[in-house]
């Protein structure tokens, strides 16, 4: 699939900032085999007093960029086009979860891609004991990790009630499962600490997600958002499998990745650091279009 | 010579015993008697000393020592609960003393495992060869905290990872040492070792003096010759970039920068502009080369590490990435400190060097591998079990840390399955006994556990270990009580040869003499000085205006009179309730002051701080106990004096240099507000009955008054006295005056002839003042010039505070 992407952040500040310095991971990345990155721009206005391109540890290019005037509003475009191949859902190869640890202590690796980055605790995301039992529950001797997956991302579906105004960016998924409410980063962070308390290796996805309009509707436009899915680690022969509680479907050729990383942490979409004393309002407008 | 030592031990209330009946402790080393209890021979030219001196001598010596700390204002921070609290520093002052032919041993030791860290680090940074060819588990550094993702493939720009490291060793039973924790980070201890070494050699002063111990100063000036060089551009700054006064060691941060002649700065100080590390000053941005850090790495930036991190500058990442800044020790150091490190440094030794550790860790085992967490459980009761990412060593982790052999009642299945469910998360450690060393207690010798922090530093020669340290010592015989936080303290560590030592000092010799002027002031640090100006003068005039009304409270009882109604009035508007005798708003302005002093402590004397901790407590306690009319007029007064105390000090001591300037500046803007909002509202035509004499009490100018107009008071003379004369120390006039000398003195007040913003509105709003009569003023000039004074400040502000 080819798809034309834009998205546009607006930022209004109720008291002009003097300045401020943000970190921008809001491209679609190119990955060998899943997806590829045929062109992208970043702009921002106001136009930024510095502007630098870097690759994070989880290889996800980021823009840093610099403000040293005061402005009262900050907007961040971006426009891509991105190949998207198709995943053929395989065999199950993943390894039984008993099989695990030893799968893990033969991975003597700390590339980025390697398991060990993903199975404790990350800076957002702490062990929740409920979440564990939460988890444990349905596991039965004998399955696979994928088969263990795809379990809890269902019963995520099943049991949590997709809601944008019950959690916020700050959220924790011990909140989030108190709750059973939430946006696609809760469902996300639930389903990463419930693999997490069982030992399988789990990490954060950020992308985008084509939404196919309701039948007999115009598509919207702006009505698509930064969406955010898990990816598992199966073992060495399976590898790393995405699936997407908040839809319950294997991530397909409708997700498009932006970056990985052990949670939301890693890989939100504008980090920043200002000096203001107001607050602050975000809107998030996100096309994601087909072309034929 | 037995006479005499007999008399000495007579005195000491002690039998005739060399060592005053001192006994090691059975199976335990001791410092100051072998293996046979012989007196070790570094030690007896001290055991003789004490063998002269009678208890009172003794008690004066130490009364000097501890003396000679207060007077710095050493001090350390002690976390309990919620709050922390400022203790004097705990010195413990019989000093440890080692043969400096046994300390070289120790020295080669640790410079190989030094050599061994850096490369350990590198790798780890690096091309991670030691996870790859199996010598480190995965796990260790991707679950580690310590593990800095963002600096992974950054190379430092001096190609040095560590730079300024420490070792917490430890004497085992047999005798020899061993290495207990390896800090890496940003090791604390190093300006306390000077000062414990100042106040030991005020209580032996004639023993140091004939000893001859290794002086400390050679290694510093070695260190901060190296950092010199290591800047990549002449005019860069080195600084100590330290956490803020909130930490446990900021007395140390401070001493150490003004020691070594660094700036002391704090993560909110620096920016990032162009890749390039640079200081806010009252100067503008300056670019800084080096920064000795005593900030915990992941909240050196919020940006790129920790994002709730409020004390770090964010983009630093960025500038290492450049390659523009030096940072001691390289961000993500610490991962080498923590515990579960120590079990494969033996393996990765032999395998980096090609040779054995020449001083060994103690065991350690990291229960996230089946045969090693086989081997802990089977060893418990020999075992400490504590966590594998902890940094500090196991006797002082805040209990983090059980004792194998306290878990003895529980069944070997339940040790095992909490070993396997925790697994990677536990590390047991071979449950240490730490050789004893001599300390004073309760008027004798008596042995307490000791351990040694020792430092090493990368110079142009390599590292060099300094001779001497931070040696800890236990409140009991429990390990466990070594701990500063736990009521442990502090000794000096002398290393003695037989032969005179070199006397190096860093204090510069005469004929090289130059008088350095001090470098550009941090924005912040001019912020602090200019509130703490403001705020101390706020203080002073709340103080007067409440002093003068409770004495005319006190002679009618009347709230309601003309006058007093109407001072209530115009305190309320500046939140001051005059139905508390000392009102709460009059407690957080000196505490705010307090608040703003803290946070430039290093840039004035210990006595004035104790003076304004002192006016702070006073207020505290007249606060509970004052009751309105003369009892608080009383109150006020003592309050005034002490104020007074204060601002004397400083007016007194302090340097005049630009942090001076921002300080008067301060009081001059804030005294200028006080006197023209309370001219404003007391000198109109419809001014109650006793106002002029009011004003003229609360200006202080009664006297001045009666001798200059020879008349009653008037509002013409009154409003001339207190507006509009020069030579008034209370005027509006004399403040403005004096605003306008200070500001000509202030760094870009004229650039390529062009007077600064805030240079022509100090000369435009003195001239305005200077120029008017005493008829002329009115509520409207007035509110105009408080509102001008306003703006002068916040032109100030965006000029130098930025």
């Amino acid at each position: 699939m080819l798809y034309d992407i834009s998205l546009k952040i607006t930022y209004g500040y109720e008291v002009p900032v003097s300045g401020g310095r943000h970190l921008v991971r809001v491209l679609p990345a190119t990955l060998p085999g899943r997806q590829r990155l045929v062109v992208g721009s970043l702009s921002c206005h106001p136009v930024p007093a510095e502007r630098s391109e870097s690759v994070d540890f989880f290889a996800n290019p980021f823009t840093a960029i610099l403000f040293r005037s005061a402005h009262d509003d900050l907007v961040i475009r971006m426009q891509a086009r991105v190949h998207v191949e198709p995943l053929p859902l395989t065999a199950d190869f993943s390894a039984d979860l008993s099989r695990l640890p030893m799968e893990l202590a033969a991975c003597w690796s700390v590339d980025p891609e390697a398991p060990h980055h993903f199975v404790g605790p990350s800076p957002l995301l702490a062990d929740v004991p409920e979440i564990e039992a939460y988890a444990r529950a349905v596991v039965t001797p004998g399955m696979t990790i994928r088969q263990i997956a795809t379990a809890i991302c269902a019963r995520i579906h099943r049991d949590f009630v997709y809601d944008a105004e019950a959690t916020t960016v700050n959220t924790t998924a011990a909140e989030a499962f108190e709750l059973k409410r939430g946006v696609c980063q809760d469902f996300t962070h639930v389903m990463i600490v419930a693999l997490r308390s069982l030992g399988i290796p789990a990490g954060y996805v950020s992308g985008f997600l084509r939404t196919i309009p309701p039948e007999g509707k115009e598509r919207l436009e702006g009505a698509d958002a930064m969406h955010a899915w898990v990816r598992i680690w199966c073992g060495t022969t399976a590898g790393w499998l995405e699936l997407d509680p908040t839809n319950n479907i294997p991530a397909g050729t409708d997700h498009i990745v932006v970056g990985h990383g052990r949670d939301y942490g890693d890989v939100a979409p504008v980090i920043g650091v200002l000096k203001s004393y107001g607050g602050q309002k975000t809107e998030q407008a996100v096309d994601v279009i087909p072309v034929n | 010579m037995a006479k005499k030592q007999t008399a000495a031990a007579d005195r000491l209330g002690i039998d005739d015993d060399p060592v005053f009946g001192y006994r090691a402790l059975p199976g335990i080393a001791d410092e100051m008697l072998d293996a046979q209890g012989n007196v070790r021979p570094v030690w007896q030219r001290l055991l003789s000393t004490l063998g002269r001196l009678d208890e009172t001598e003794l008690a004066n010596r130490f009364a000097r020592a501890d003396r000679y700390l207060r007077d710095a204002g050493v001090f350390y921070r002690v976390y309990g609960g919620k709050d922390s609290s400022e203790r004097s520093w705990p010195l413990s002052h019989i000093p440890v003393l080692i043969d400096e032919n046994e300390w070289a041993t120790v020295s080669q030791g640790l410079i190989q495992r030094a050599e061994l860290l850096e490369k350990v680090v590198a790798d780890i940074y690096g091309e991670n060869r030691l996870v790859r060819e199996g010598l480190l588990p995965p796990a260790l550094v991707a679950s580690n905290p310590e593990f800095l993702r963002p600096l992974v493939g950054v190379k430092p720009a001096d190609g040095h990872f560590l730079q300024f490291i420490s070792f917490e060793i430890g004497r085992g039973p047999d005798g020899n040492w061993w290495v207990l924790s390896d800090r890496t980070e940003a090791p604390s201890g190093a300006g306390f070792a000077l000062e414990n070494r100042v106040a030991t050699t005020r209580a032996f002063s004639n023993l140091y003096a004939e000893t001859h111990v290794h002086r400390l100063a050679g290694f510093f000036g070695a260190f901060r010759d190296t950092l010199q060089a290591r800047k990549l551009h002449p005019d860069d700054r080195i600084a100590v970039l330290s956490p803020g006064i909130a930490n446990e060691t900021y007395f140390e941060h401070a001493y150490i920068a003004r020691y070594l002649g660094f700036m002391l700065l704090e993560g909110e100080d620096l920016t990032v502009v162009g890749g390039r590390v640079m200081v806010r000053t009252v100067a503008g941005l300056k670019p800084v080369g080096v920064l000795w850090r005593r900030l915990d790495a992941a909240f050196a930036d919020p940006l790129e590490l920790n994002q709730s991190s409020h004390i770090g500058t964010p983009g630093i990442v960025e500038a290492l990435r450049a390659g523009s800044v030096a940072i001691v020790n390289a961000l993500g150091s610490g991962i080498v400190e923590t515990r579960a490190f120590l079990a494969f440094m033996p393996a990765i030794c032999r395998h980096l060097l090609g040779e054995d550790q020449k001083l060994p860790s103690i065991a350690t085992w990291w229960c996230g591998q089946t045969s090693e967490r086989a081997q802990v459980a089977a060893n418990i009761d020999r075992m400490v079990i504590g966590p594998a990412y902890a940094t500090r060593p196991l006797f002082d982790d805040n209990g983090q840390s059980v004792l194998g052999a306290s878990l003895a009642e529980k069944d070997a299945a339940s040790i095992a399955h909490w070993l396997d469910a925790e697994g990677g998360k536990l590390v047991g450690q071979e449950a240490v006994t730490l050789s004893t060393t001599p300390a004073w207690v309760r008027g004798r010798l008596t042995p307490r556990p000791m351990s040694l922090r020792v430092f090493a530093a990368r110079t142009r020669d390599g590292w060099q270990i300094m001779p001497g340290g931070f040696a800890r010592i236990g409140s009991g015989d429990d390990v466990a009580a070594i701990a500063m936080q736990a009521g442990g303290t502090a000794a000096d560590v002398w290393i003695v040869s037989d032969r005179p030592v070199e006397r190096t000092t860093l204090l510069p010799a005469e004929e090289s003499f130059t008088r350095n002027m001090p470098g550009s002031l941090p924005s912040r640090a001019a912020d602090n000085l200019f509130w703490l100006g403001r705020y101390i003068e706020r203080a002073e005039g709340a103080l007067r205006i409440l002093r003068a009304w409770h004495g005319r409270f006190a002679e009618t009882a009347d709230p309601s009179l003309p006058l007093l109604q109407d001072v209530t009035d115009y305190l309320a508007a500046l939140d001051i309730d005059t139905r508390q005798a000392v009102p709460d708003s009059l407690l957080a302005n000196i505490s705010s002051a307090l608040f703003s002093a803290g946070n430039i402590r290093d840039r004035f004397s210990p006595d004035g701080w104790l003076a304004l901790n002192d006016l702070s407590q006073t207020a505290r306690k007249f606060h509970a106990t004052v009751q309105s009319g003369d009892d608080a007029t009383r109150a006020m007064t003592v309050l005034l004096r002490k104020l007074a105390g204060f601002a004397g000090l400083v007016h007194e001591n302090m340097y005049r240099f630009t942090g001076w300037r921002f300080l008067s500046i301060g009081r001059y803007i804030e005294r200028g507000l006080h006197m023209t909002r309370l001219l404003g509202h007391m000198s109109g035509p419809n001014a109650p009955d006793g106002a002029y004499d009011m004003l003229l009490e609360i200006g202080d100018s009664v006297m001045t008054h009666r001798r200059r107009y020879n008349v009653n008071t008037a509002a013409l003379t009154v409003t001339d006295l207190l507006a509009l004369d020069p030579l008034n120390p209370r005027s509006v006039l004399y403040q403005l005056n004096e605003i306008k000398t200070e500001v000509e003195l202030l760094p870009n007040a004229c650039v390529n002839g062009q007077m600064s913003p805030f240079y022509r509105e100090a000369m435009r709003l003195h001239s305005g003042l200077a120029v008017m009569t005493p008829e002329a003023m009115n509520l409207g000039v007035y509110n105009r010039l408080e509102r001008d004074l306003e703006e002068l400040s916040n032109i100030l502000a965006n000029t130098y505070l930025g």
